[in-house]
């Protein structure tokens, strides 16, 4: 038994050890324009999904979102995420492809969240990517917007995007009371 | 001697293990918009910079520093960095959204040299919000950015004003 205490120590301080001289030495590759392992890249995208769902089943439910609320959530993307994720029916975003991990090209590849897991995302943000927490920019009430829009970004009514883009509608702006 | 290696072999298994389990199954908290612990940012930033570092090594830059360029390179600061870094002559404001924390380099300044300050701009840092620039600026843009960072926090005189200044 001590023996095997004395081996399970030395083992702990070579895996230290090995960890202090891999980030002494400098031989993680942090360039953002490397591509890592992609069962590596699953896996931490996988543990960000686990770690949302289990935050997020927190929250109360979402109720179902309107029409005209899908319309505003888009303004707010058009006008503000497009940068990085892009916009429907264009082609995916420059920007976002710089970012390691890559920004998702939600009108692209759709997304597995869940509408109350995308607010959660968007209100928070997400740690150790280029995500950033809109908590402090965007109400309540409008991330769930944005998250309604987003959830449904594939399945979009027809004409939505015309909708969108229209200027000075106040119409489904006015259907929001802000925070 | 059985029993040694046994523990050993534990050591070095389990831990590693455990941590990928921690990840993997959920445990780890994703949002971004509270505080990464210090050991965290000390680890992280190490890692960072001692690779930069090791990546930099040879690299010289181009050209001295001088006036011009440093204006060129706070210009394109302003416009393409001062967004997430901060803005110069503005007061110190803190980054709250991103996770690892944006530096505010007006205001703490920065401890990599030239060259590293190019290839950090160029390639981005892998899982942190800093993207690579090395498609959207030519070398002498990122060398100019390269240069002002460099000197952020002492500028020569009348340098500042002439960023700011309207063209």
């Amino acid at each position: 038994m001590r023996r095997f205490l004395v081996g399970f120590l030395s083992g702990l301080v070579v895996l230290l050890l090995a960890a202090a001289i891999v980030v002494h030495f400098g031989w993680l590759d942090v360039s953002a324009d490397v591509a890592i392992p992609g069962w590596l890249a699953h896996e931490l995208s996988g543990s960000i999904h686990r770690s949302v769902i289990r935050q997020a089943g927190k929250l109360a439910p979402i109720t179902p979102a309107t029409e005209a609320q899908v319309i505003a959530g888009g303004k707010l993307f058009v006008n503000d995420c497009v940068g990085c994720h892009s916009e429907p029916g264009k082609p995916p975003s420059d920007f976002g492809a710089t970012f390691y991990p890559p920004a998702p090209q939600f009108f692209q590849v759709g997304t597995r969240y869940t509408e109350a897991q995308i607010f959660f995302v968007a209100k928070h943000g997400i740690r150790r990517t280029g995500m950033g927490a809109q908590g402090e920019s965007y109400s309540d009430e409008k991330l769930r917007l944005l998250a309604a829009f987003i959830s449904r970004i594939r399945t979009l009514p027809l004409g939505a995007m015309e909708l969108i883009h229209q200027k000075a509608q106040p119409a489904p702006e006015t259907a929001v009371t802000p925070k | 001697m059985k029993s040694f290696l046994t523990g050993f072999l534990v050591a070095i298994v389990i831990p590693p293990v455990l941590v990928f389990l921690f990840f993997r199954l959920g445990f780890a908290d994703a949002q971004a918009d509270v505080r990464p612990p210090t050991w965290e940012s000390r680890v992280l930033f190490a890692a960072v910079h001692h690779s930069v570092a090791r990546q930099a090594a040879g690299i010289v830059m181009p050209g001295a520093a001088t006036e011009e360029r440093l204006v060129r390179g706070g210009k394109l600061f302003m416009n393409g960095c001062a967004g997430c870094h901060g803005e110069l002559g503005k007061p110190f404001g803190e980054d709250h959204t991103n996770y690892p924390r944006v530096p505010q380099l007006p205001h703490i300044g920065t401890q990599y040299t030239e060259p590293q300050i190019y290839l950090v701009v160029k390639h981005g840092v892998r899982m942190t919000a800093m993207s690579a620039y090395g498609r959207f600026y030519s070398e002498e843009e990122l060398w100019s950015i390269a240069a002002f960072v460099r000197q952020i926090r002492n500028l020569p005189v009348g340098v500042q004003e002439r960023i700011l200044a309207k063209p």
